[in-house]
């Protein structure tokens, strides 16, 4: 039979008409779409029973506290836990990615050698736990330790074994919490300050970047989420000074532009003003404290700190009229501040009836240490360790044979980070305890992976800032995804072999001991619950150190014309997490583009510069320099250049390494006058067009 | 065209007065809807955020200078520009609750809902993800993972309704009756400022239908007609101002 045009026409038409009206295209379709989406490279859902532990962030340095939410086994979040004292409902951007932070490219998978070619060799636990013995044995008293854990006890462990082996160099990294000790310690008190901000009506936070990265950043958070009802007027009022209107600076109620370095001249102003108005204190040196407090007149401190006399006027006279205000004292990167600083921000405190009071500053009760030979948090707070890293580089004390870098990241996070590596040249042998393959690690000789606090018992006693006394364990919630041993068993058994007697077999009887000591129940604490106690320590005889502080300020350091201003972001991570993968996408548009970095200035200091937007400059000093690109933000003062820190890393993994510079390169090291305690507030820069 | 109506309607109110751009709802949301990091994040229109944060400036020099964050999710609209444009019914608005949906192993990956969308919160998947160094373990098991070539967007964790309806079948309460608070998305959960509020726009009950009645309660773009079901709160009349293209000497409500 011939097939015609006709009939062949027919045909087609009719399969078509035929072929539509069943679901074969449809279905054709559908899977089509289903299959070219169905690849073996794409992972799928492992399902599984859901399981919530709750536990306290060890990398997050507001101690976050937190619910692990598992998936069988698998931990898969990190949630907020609305009853924990250290979450209060929220979380930060940084332990929200902690659980994703187990499975980093950068992790410490296995015990570490540098051989002598600079490659990393795998070696066993074994060989490595030898390695760290002969070393410390062959070095004996000629140690020292390092630690970048602010509120665990095994810094108790870690000072025990440096005294137990002859030597007094234990030091922690720098924070707030070392001029705040001081400063306490400086005015005779007894205890540690706390900060009830959630029962404050004004807050004032002079430098104290509370909203962001200072003190139990959560806690601070809570607060002002309660006292901030939606779309209503708030109940109690946040003021913030600092020179850039940073993240605390956009929630706060009012942002006091003052310029970097100056806070305690702030305070002081403050001071000046509630004493004008006829505040006092029962202190022995109140009339010197007095003398220098009227220096600081409104002018003055404009002049010095670059605040409008009348904003300052009406902030003292807004604290006066509070029921319960409280001033919060800081640096707005979390560093390099001095102990004048907090003295005259306790000082205000105490101008304006706020010691001791529900709201105000409280001196919290510290559990007895438990390691008899170790360090307890004030004689800690008395080591310096950029004064004392500052000494041996310029050869004004013999190095150490061995050092103990525990958890901590000088290399990357201390101003100067170049002076640092010469420093870590200069000492024959460096272990680095961590879980990540960061800088310090990289220029250590034995690199030991640490499990994350997820990974591992610790503990979390009575944080920087928080209002109320607290212990808690950090628990596992899952094996170490890698081959690490928790540092401070591995340093048990080291000073057992080295016969060092610490009194403990192991680190869970240590956090045993310690929890004892603190009051807490033990079982309790194994269970996820925690440890919180309204308690107060009683003073007497408390100074306000004025001599201090008029030192100190007499002699405070000038930036210059052009001054840097460090902002700290959690988001970026800290030196020792650097940036999370999950936290890349924060950072915004204007601050990093591809690896490029970029710094805020306002309008006017840009036309002064002759820069524009996204022109390359060179920022200088004595220190060091950094190239980084222009970015116009209003909410930076004049002269001034927001910096921000967690950029530059030269280790860690491709999230994080080779983006933007380290502003800690610009950073530079002063001695405060009256308590020659190291600070780096306060950095002058050149700026030219690179 | 109509709204289509819900007995439920999840909303948000985001006040801006409290927002500081922290990022904790980026990584949260990141984290439990299984987003796969990526090494060079600047280019922001092809990184795919669920939600993400803007920046918003008064415009103001030094010292009048104002400044606010803007966190946008998908902003659920009640008539949604995406949904009538796509070929395939990828994206849809009938169920109830009045989510958005994106079906995306239906999605041909035309990218014709990107387009029609006034908010930029639809993101298209240019490569396949990827999960360095074991990174996959941490996955949740409630969202798949999209592989490159499909659109996707926020879903208000529509994963967690569902897992909210199971429980209050399997505890015997009615899964349509659930108490505040027992379904937030992530971005809420997670909001250390509380600056998220969460639940049923229709329940007068709810806060956020309470904050959606404010006066100070705007929506974006809300002049579009889209009849969105995220509000945006805040007390400062510029920042209201830029939440719409308002004229000059056009008053702002609130």
């Amino acid at each position: 039979m011939a097939v015609d045009r006709r009939g062949f026409l027919k045909f087609v038409a009719g399969a078509t008409t035929g072929v539509l009206a069943t679901p074969v295209p449809w279905k054709l379709l559908d899977d089509a779409s289903i299959w070219t989406q169905n690849w073996s490279w794409i992972p799928r859902n492992v399902d599984g029973e859901n399981s919530y532990i709750s536990t306290i962030s060890k990398l997050c340095p507001s101690a976050a506290g937190m619910k692990i939410r598992l998936v069988g086994n698998r931990p898969v979040r990190a949630l907020p836990d609305d009853n924990h004292p250290l979450s209060m409902g929220g979380i930060t951007a940084l332990a929200a990615a902690e659980v994703q932070l187990m499975y980093s490219p950068s992790r410490v998978k296995r015990p570490l050698k540098h051989s002598g070619d600079g490659a990393y060799v795998a070696i066993s636990w074994e060989e490595a736990e030898k390695m760290l013995k002969e070393n410390l044995r062959r070095a004996g008293s000629k140690v020292a330790y390092v630690s970048g854990d602010e509120t665990g006890t095994i810094n108790e462990l870690l000072s025990g074994m440096a005294k137990a082996s002859g030597s007094e160099d234990f030091y922690m990294m720098p924070s707030e919490v070392q001029p705040a000790a001081l400063a306490f310690a400086n005015m005779n008190g007894k205890g540690q300050l706390g900060y009830d901000i959630e029962n404050s009506d004004y807050v004032f936070a002079i430098g104290a970047n509370i909203l962001e990265s200072w003190g139990t950043v959560l806690r601070n958070r809570a607060a002002f989420k309660n006292t901030h009802p939606a779309g209503e007027k708030p109940t109690a009022t946040f003021v913030y000074a600092g020179p850039v209107q940073s993240n605390t600076a956009a929630g706060a109620d009012e942002w006091l532009p003052a310029k970097s370095g100056a806070e305690a001249i702030v305070a002081m102003g403050i001071a000046n003003l509630l004493i004008k108005s006829g505040a006092t204190i029962d202190a022995p040196d109140f009339a010197e404290f007095k003398e220098l407090a009227a220096l600081y007149t409104p002018q003055k401190v404009a002049t010095l700190a670059g605040v409008a006399p009348a904003k300052l006027k009406a902030i003292a006279a807004a604290l006066s009229k509070a029921q319960n205000p409280v001033v919060l004292t800081g640096s707005e990167f979390g560093q390099g501040t001095g102990v004048a600083t907090v003295l005259a921000g306790t000082a205000v405190n105490m101008l304006l009836g706020s010691f001791g009071r529900e709201g105000g500053v409280k001196a919290l009760p510290l559990a007895p240490k438990v390691i008899a030979s170790g360090m307890d948090r004030s004689e800690i707070a008395q080591k310096d360790l950029v004064a004392y890293l500052s000494r041996l580089n310029a050869g004004k004390v013999s190095a150490p044979k061995a050092m103990v870098f525990y958890e901590a990241n000088p290399v990357y996070g201390l101003p100067q980070p170049a002076a640092m590596s010469k420093v870590m040249h200069k000492v024959p042998f460096k272990v680095a305890f961590t879980s990540f393959l960061d800088e310090t690690a990289k220029a250590c000789d034995l690199i030991l992976p640490t499990p994350l606090g997820l990974e591992r018992f610790d503990d979390v006693e009575t944080p920087y800032g928080i209002g109320q006394a607290f212990y808690g364990l950090a628990r596992p919630v899952a094996p170490c995804a890698v081959d690490g041993k928790p540092a401070a068993d591995v340093l048990l058994g080291v000073a057992g072999q080295l016969n060092m007697d610490l009194g403990f077999a192991t680190f869970e009887e240590v956090l045993q001991a310690k929890a004892e000591a603190a009051g807490a129940d033990w079982d309790s604490l194994m269970e996820g619950e925690f440890f919180t106690s309204d308690a107060v320590v009683e003073q007497s005889g408390l100074r306000l150190c004025a001599g201090i502080i008029g030192k100190a300020l007499a002699s405070a350091p000038k930036a210059g014309k052009l001054s840097i201003a460090p902002v700290q972001k959690l988001n970026i991570g800290t030196p020792n997490t650097a940036i999370p993968p999950y936290n890349n996408k924060t950072i915004r548009r204007w601050e990093l583009q591809k690896n490029e970095m970029y710094v805020a200035m306002n309008g006017a200091t840009a036309r002064e510069l002759g820069v524009v937007k996204h022109d390359r400059i060179k920022l200088s000093n004595s220190s060091g320099s950094i190239q980084a690109r222009v970015n116009i933000f209003e909410g930076v003062m004049p002269n001034t250049i927001a910096v921000l820190m967690g950029f530059g890393h030269t280790a860690f993994d491709k999230f994080s390494k080779g983006k933007g510079e380290n502003v800690m390169e610009l950073l530079t090291v002063g001695y405060e006058a009256g308590t020659g305690q190291s600070v780096w507030n306060v950095a002058g820069v050149n700026v030219s067009k690179a | 065209m109509e709204t289509k109506e819900f007995t439920i309607k999840w909303g948000m109110a985001i006040d801006l007065d409290k927002c500081t751009g922290c990022g904790a709802c980026m990584v949260a949301c990141q984290a439990e809807n299984n987003l796969a990091p990526v090494v060079d994040a600047s280019n922001k229109i092809k990184v795919m955020n669920w939600i993400t944060v803007y920046e918003l400036s008064n415009g103001k020099p030094y010292p009048e200078h104002d400044v606010a964050y803007l966190p946008r999710p998908c902003q659920q609209c009640g008539h949604p520009p995406c949904v009538s444009v796509c070929p395939v019914i990828a994206t849809d608005k009938n169920e109830e609750g009045g989510i958005v949906s994106q079906v995306t192993p239906r999605c041909i990956g035309c990218r014709y809902c990107m387009a029609a969308c006034p908010y930029h919160a639809r993101y298209f998947n240019w490569s396949d993800p990827v999960w360095p160094g074991g990174l996959e373990k941490a996955l949740t098991p409630d969202v798949s993972v999209r592989p490159r070539g499909v659109v996707e967007k926020c879903t208000f964790c529509h994963h967690r309704w569902m897992a909210a309806k199971d429980k209050a079948i399997v505890e015997g309460r009615d899964p349509m009756d659930l108490p505040e608070g027992e379904y937030v998305t992530s971005c809420t959960e997670a909001c250390p400022n509380g600056a998220i509020t969460f639940g049923d726009l229709n329940n007068e009950e709810h806060e956020v239908a309470k904050l959606a009645s404010s006066k100070y309660a705007h929506r974006l773009l809300e002049r579009l007609g889209a009849d969105t079901q995220v509000y945006y709160i805040s007390r400062r009349e510029w920042v209201l101002r830029q939440l719409d293209n308002y004229l000059e000497d056009e008053k702002v409500k609130g």
